[in-house]
């Protein structure tokens, strides 16, 4: 996660506002500095930290929100929504791995069952008959098996990928339209920091 | 979502260490006042509500860090993203395990017992958080950690918490 960039002439004794200005500009920047990194759906990492910043925006808004006269609650609505947004790629972004992960367990797990009842099988006797045996054997090792398991996971594994898709192309229209609507010019006209 | 409470006092033209030590002190007494609720379990919104107020306790002390004394704030920050951190797992669970349950009914029975496994599998995990959540708190109890932190922030912001008397919003 990127860390938060230090604001340099902040002055406890003075007043909230000078200072929420200093602080909410360079914050303001930083989610700006990702605008040409998140324009390729593979930056998964930089789509994380463009939250984060977004997140970090979003409380200091509502931290400081009663420092400022003009009402800022459009704009934390629209900082919330993007935030959302990069938050449910993100959770997709985690998501995958982990039921990947899962798939990798379940695999590991089937293979101590399997160990287990050979072992036990070595323990105790099967029918004489073949066929009897065949089908008892084959009965404890589907017991063992977890096979049925996996086409589930295998389901959602596609649904998240296929919801990233769609989630970063609502991003992208989502970050193109405040870019458009001027956003950043706004916000900082409403905070005083214009330049 | 809990409504965040009302920092009482907090005026447009506040200085900023003293709106530092109303909107600190505030968002702990609110965080602090989910935790029974939390420790109880019965209610897995208790635990986002506070996990909610943490983040904003957090947030907050983010954007005051300048009111104080470096080296002390990072060990108040460190235990304060520790509380954060630990409720964040259980609570990424808990909205695991919904999302997964409210798939169930749509999906093929081919399907389904992965989905149920691996539900099992998270409440496994979830039941490991809860005991994490209980003895962070219980620790924080044997540190007298409350105490300290309400004591350091009004030795630096000059606010205490008897005057301030942080409480919820009034339910309408």
């Amino acid at each position: 996660m990127a860390k938060p960039r230090p604001v340099k002439g902040i002055q406890p004794s003075r007043r909230l506002r000078p200072n929420a200005r200093k602080i909410l500009a360079v914050r303001i920047d930083e989610i700006y500095q990702y605008d040409g990194l998140v324009g390729d759906p593979r930056n998964i990492t930089e789509l994380h930290d463009m939250r984060i910043a977004f997140k970090r925006l979003r409380y200091l808004l509502e931290i400081f929100g009663e420092a400022f006269t003009h009402d800022l609650g459009p704009f934390l609505d629209e900082v919330k929504r993007l935030q959302d947004l990069l938050g449910d790629i993100h959770d997709c972004d985690v998501q995958v791995p982990m039921l990947v992960a899962h798939l990798a367990w379940l695999e590991a797990q089937e293979s101590q069952s399997v160990t287990a009842m050979l072992l036990r099988r070595q323990r105790t006797s099967l029918s004489d008959d073949s066929d009897a045996a065949l089908a008892e054997f084959t009965s404890r090792l589907n017991a063992a098996r977890r096979a049925d398991e996996r086409p589930g996971i295998h389901t959602l594994i596609a649904q998240r990928r296929s919801a990233r898709i769609a989630l970063y192309e609502q991003f992208t229209a989502q970050w193109r339209r405040l870019k458009h609507e001027r956003f950043r010019h706004r916000l900082e006209t409403a905070l005083g920091i214009a330049s | 979502m809990a409504q965040p409470w009302t920092v009482n006092g907090l005026t447009p033209d506040a200085v900023f260490r003293s709106a530092a030590g109303r909107i600190i002190l505030t968002r702990w007494r609110e965080m602090m006042s989910y935790q029974e609720g939390t420790l109880a379990g019965t209610d897995i919104e208790e635990l986002h509500a506070m996990r909610v107020s943490s983040r904003r306790l957090r947030a907050a002390m983010d954007a005051f860090a300048d009111a104080f004394p470096p080296r002390e704030f990072r060990r108040y920050l460190r235990q304060v993203k520790r509380i954060t951190d630990t409720l964040g797992d259980a609570r990424d669970l808990d909205v695991t395990i919904a999302h997964l349950d409210a798939l169930l009914v749509d999906l093929t029975s081919i399907d389904r017992p992965g989905v149920i496994g691996l539900i099992s599998r998270y409440q496994a995990q979830r039941e490991i958080e809860t005991t994490h959540i209980a003895s962070l708190f219980a620790q924080l109890e044997n540190d007298g950690f409350s105490t300290q932190f309400e004591k350091w922030i009004t030795q630096h912001t000059g606010i205490k918490i008897a005057k301030l008397r942080p409480a919820p919003p009034e339910t309408p």
